[in-house]
């Protein structure tokens, strides 16, 4: 009797090892990774002074940063984000026009949104010379995905 | 002393014989019966009439087949909206379960009490439908908006296999209450594009690892067919 006590014990565990699903842990919607690059040695990392980064009549969300890279979200309601990017006081605009495909994920984590046929419809030059897209599809946030060179 | 030893052996004779009768009292056979026991799942209506969610009913049934096997069948019907924080989604389907309990519980004579260990083997056909989802963000900066799309996914089965641990009482005549707890272990499931099976008829709330657990408190009848003498 006692060796039929350990047998269901054995079973009682391997069936009752649930792994924890209610906390989101795996990686959601990504943002939009932008690097700087320098405009002259176009494979040269340039920091860029003093920027700021705001979408289109909403709050900043970089105030006078020097950085080599930034990492945006896109709105999910529309086809399309337009970004202002001010450095030293010089602001340059940027529409992002994209399709929006939502893919599940789990059940803690629910759908994220994945980004394709990512393209730049319009851009001002005033401190960006050129724009360049590595990846149209934005699925994870492991490597830029468009090069600014100024 | 001769006559003593003489006394003491006709009351050690004595003394025997009434042990014997004594013993032939005690073996006495005793009948049980057999027969097959029907009954339902008393929690699932009372959930439904608690949570407007859920909606479900459950018939159990068994059949002794030796002294301490019952082949055991479940069969019931579910319908339950789960919301989770980014999701919500309705489940609707059938499900059957057969198997066996092994009774382990040593009853008394005249007792047909059972505490029992079960194997069931499941399977459902069901459909799911995505009521509505919020793409999941981190951050505030733009909130999305709560999509519905209504996405029905049809069609969908899933068969698994359940250990169970319960206990059934005979309470009046041929009137049992029964509560069992099972382990149910998914074998495989046919899911749904761009979703997955997060809840199955009659094996719950699908775990990370394909696990899950069932309740139920059952009402059951005994409807006896024949009865077996025991010794």
């Amino acid at each position: 009797m006692k060796k039929n006590y350990a047998i269901i014990f054995v079973f009682l565990f391997t069936f009752l090892s649930c792994e924890k699903d209610d906390i989101c842990v795996e990686s959601t919607t990504p943002n939009l990774i932008i690097k700087f690059y320098d405009n002259d040695d176009q494979t040269v990392v340039k920091q860029i002074t003093e920027l700021t980064v705001w979408a289109d009549s909403k709050d900043s969300i970089y105030v006078n940063k020097s950085l080599d890279s930034i990492s945006i979200p896109l709105n999910l309601n529309e086809n399309f984000t337009k970004y202002i990017l001010e450095s030293n006081t010089i602001k340059d605009t940027i529409k992002f026009t994209y399709s929006r495909n939502d893919i599940f994920v789990s059940r803690s984590c629910g759908y994220k949104t994945i980004f394709e046929n990512f393209q730049i419809e319009s851009n001002t030059t005033n401190w960006i010379k050129n724009i360049s897209i590595i990846n149209s599809t934005i699925d994870n946030e492991k490597a830029a995905h468009i090069y600014i060179f100024h | 002393m001769r006559k003593q030893h003489i006394f003491i052996y006709f009351i050690s004779i004595l003394f025997t014989i009434s042990v014997n009768s004594q013993e032939k009292i005690d073996t006495v056979k005793t009948k049980e019966s057999y027969g097959i026991r029907i009954g339902l799942d008393i929690s699932k209506p009372i959930t439904s009439f608690l949570d407007n969610n859920t909606n479900g009913y459950e018939f159990v049934g068994d059949i002794r087949v030796f002294k301490n096997y019952y082949a055991a069948v479940e069969l019931g019907f579910t319908d339950k909206t789960t919301i989770e924080d980014y999701l919500n989604f309705t489940t609707k389907g059938s499900y059957f379960k057969a198997g066996f309990n092994y009774n382990v519980y040593k009853n008394w004579k005249g007792m047909n009490n059972e505490i029992y260990i079960g194997l069931r083997y499941g399977l459902s056909f069901f459909n799911q439908t995505l009521n509505s989802y919020t793409p999941h963000v981190k951050g505030t900066y733009f909130t999305p908006n709560t999509l519905e799309p209504n996405t029905e996914f049809n069609d969908l089965t899933a068969q698994w296999v359940e250990i169970v641990f319960g206990m059934k009482v005979e309470t009046f005549k041929n009137l049992y209450l029964g509560v069992s707890v099972s382990f149910n272990n998914m074998l495989n499931t046919k899911e749904p594009e761009n979703f997955k099976n997060l809840y199955v008829p009659g094996f719950n709330r699908v775990f990370l690892n394909n696990a899950g657990v069932g309740f139920n408190y059952t009402l059951s009848y005994l409807i006896p067919i024949f009865k077996k003498e025991e010794k």
